[in-house]
């Protein structure tokens, strides 16, 4: 990977400050929101935990997989646009090009959840155990890797002038699925079974795991790997057939 | 200035052989072979659909040939690119909109191993006044002229460029041909422009459905076609009978302008002359380019 071109690519995106300020603050607007209408003081939901904690996890994973999801999508432009032909005139290889697109994506997805972060632990006095701490950051940070891999694929694979559209459904399908809006257990088990195919359901598991133990955190890594892995060898196919057929 | 060190073990910058490329069932590319020395400009020239940019994309490594091989230095195209050694100008590659020129040159110099001076590049494409500017807000020209800084920047031994000229005005156009020859780099140029090829070029090679129909110097190609062309006005022509005079092939009548086109044009005028005492304005001029290009090309769709 070139670090001057990772370089140019994070500045571009500082320079498309509506989506930076959208992915960074709508997650936390919402945060805020949301438990102003279900926090109340020392709310908890049945199983116990913490109503002001669940959100602030859930949340910060929405925010952090929806701007990996985004971030990575952004590959359509400059496949429309011709810029993936320019690039092959050059050393930089096509795994250079996708890792570089890949860490943006991660890149992006960190101020959401360090903001969400940040609200919970001062303004709405949420408190976890060092542990908990570490999986709510650093865990759901890495556990929006799949999501960037995901929007590489679909960035991939859908023409530039879909991508707002695209994009904007495929977050909000993930974010109800995955249980990220309402909690996966008041779900009817036909929908719960749908839920669990997605990587999001599990990605909120994860995050849920900053709570109390949870058994099914392996799953969860597991799974997320699982999905990392086939998305990053199906785009890699894709941009490979795809400079070709250019 | 370049990298001359360079080893080409059988000497050439470009050895195509045997190139074929299909589209389903049309054959862009129907074999071609195609050995430029170093230091040659050559112009690729062509009707649309002759298959030169399909050329271009194997030399380059961005199309997979179905047959043949494509060679630069004697290395394959893409390590060739890995290398250095040449730079391009696509027709439809793109820039980046909310990218500044500068930044765009600055990306490709930091994806070489060894590029010259940003600063440079910029000031030989002529873009230095622009580097500040975002691409979004360029000229089709200056678009042009960017991608032609991107494509020197690595210091290449061999630009190429598809149809370089094509948003340019005129004097754009003069300056950039100007100084790509400075750079005195082993050019390759794909275009549909006879003047630019005849300007420009040492050498030009001539496609016409996916195979080289012609390979030579302006003169070899112009010498295709023979003959000379005698205009002149004549009171009421009539075609019929100029058609018929000594040493004329074609004859083209607009009101009274006639245009005659001759194997042997001395023995044609003085027939002319003759039998058409009017006849005043005369000019006799050699076929251009053009016409040799026409004629090399009908005549391959006649084949």
């Amino acid at each position: 990977m070139n670090a001057r071109y990772l370089a140019l690519e994070c500045r571009r995106i500082i320079r498309s400050g509506r989506f930076l300020i959208f992915s960074m603050v709508m997650p936390s607007v919402l945060f805020l929101i949301l438990v102003g209408m279900y926090g109340g003081d020392d709310a908890a939901y049945d199983d116990g935990s913490p109503v002001a904690a669940a959100m602030m996890v859930s949340m910060g994973a929405f925010g952090a997989m929806s701007a990996a999801l985004s971030t990575g999508a952004r590959v359509a432009v400059e496949r429309g646009g011709g810029w993936q032909r320019q690039l092959r005139l050059t050393p930089l290889s096509p795994a250079g090009y996708l890792y570089t697109k890949l860490v943006v994506a991660m890149l992006v997805a960190i101020p959401s959840i360090a903001l969400v972060s940040v609200l919970g632990a001062t303004v709405e006095g949420v408190s976890l155990s060092a542990s908990g701490w570490i999986i709510a950051t650093a865990g759901l940070w890495l556990g929006a890797l799949p999501f960037a891999a995901l929007g590489l694929l679909i960035g991939l694979s859908i023409p530039a002038d879909s991508l707002p559209s695209v994009m904007g459904l495929s977050s909000m399908l993930l974010g109800l699925l995955g249980g990220m809006w309402i909690p996966a257990q008041i779900a009817p088990d036909w929908l719960s079974a749908i839920m669990k195919a997605t990587p999001s359901y599990w990605f909120t598991q994860l995050g849920q795991s900053a709570l109390y133990d949870d058994s099914h955190v392996l799953t969860a890594i597991a799974v997320l790997a699982a999905y990392t892995l086939v998305a990053g060898l199906i785009s890699a196919r894709r941009f490979v057939a795809g400079a070709q057929r250019a | 200035m370049t990298k001359t060190a360079q080893p080409t073990p059988d000497g050439a910058a470009v050895r195509l052989t045997g190139l074929r490329k299909s589209f389903g069932e049309v054959h862009a590319v129907a074999g071609v072979d195609l050995h430029i020395a170093p230091g040659e400009v050559v112009a690729l020239l062509g009707p649309n659909g002759a298959g030169k940019s399909t050329t271009v994309d194997m030399l380059l490594g961005l199309t997979a040939p179905d047959g043949g091989s494509a060679q630069i230095f004697g290395r394959a195209p893409r390590k060739a690119i890995a290398d250095g050694l040449v730079g391009a100008m696509l027709q439809d590659a793109a820039l980046l909109e909310d990218v500044t020129v500068a930044e765009s040159v600055t990306l490709v110099a930091a994806l070489h191993r060894d590029p010259m001076p940003v600063a440079d590049a910029l000031a030989a494409a002529g873009v230095a006044d622009l580097a500040g500017r975002r691409c979004a807000k360029l000229s089709g020209g200056q678009r042009q002229r960017t991608r032609f800084a991107m494509a020197l920047v690595c210091d290449p031994d061999l630009l190429v460029l598809d149809e370089p000229t094509v948003a340019m005005d005129v004097e754009t156009r003069r300056d950039f041909w100007r100084t790509m020859h400075k750079t005195g780099r082993t050019v390759l140029f794909a275009t549909h422009y006879l003047d630019e090829a005849e300007q420009f070029a040492d050498r030009v090679v001539l496609m016409r459905e996916g195979r080289v129909i012609a390979d030579g110097s302006v003169a070899d190609i112009r010498a295709h076609v023979t003959g000379r062309r005698v205009t002149a006005l004549v009171d009421r022509p009539d075609t019929a009978r100029l058609g018929a005079l000594p040493g004329v092939t074609d004859v083209a009548v607009r009101g009274e302008q006639v245009t005659l086109t001759c194997a042997d044009s001395d023995q044609a005028l003085r027939a002319l002359l003759a039998t058409e005492p009017s006849s005043r304005d005369i000019e006799i001029t050699a076929m251009s380019l053009e016409d040799a290009f026409l004629a090399l090309t009908t005549e391959g769709a006649a084949r």
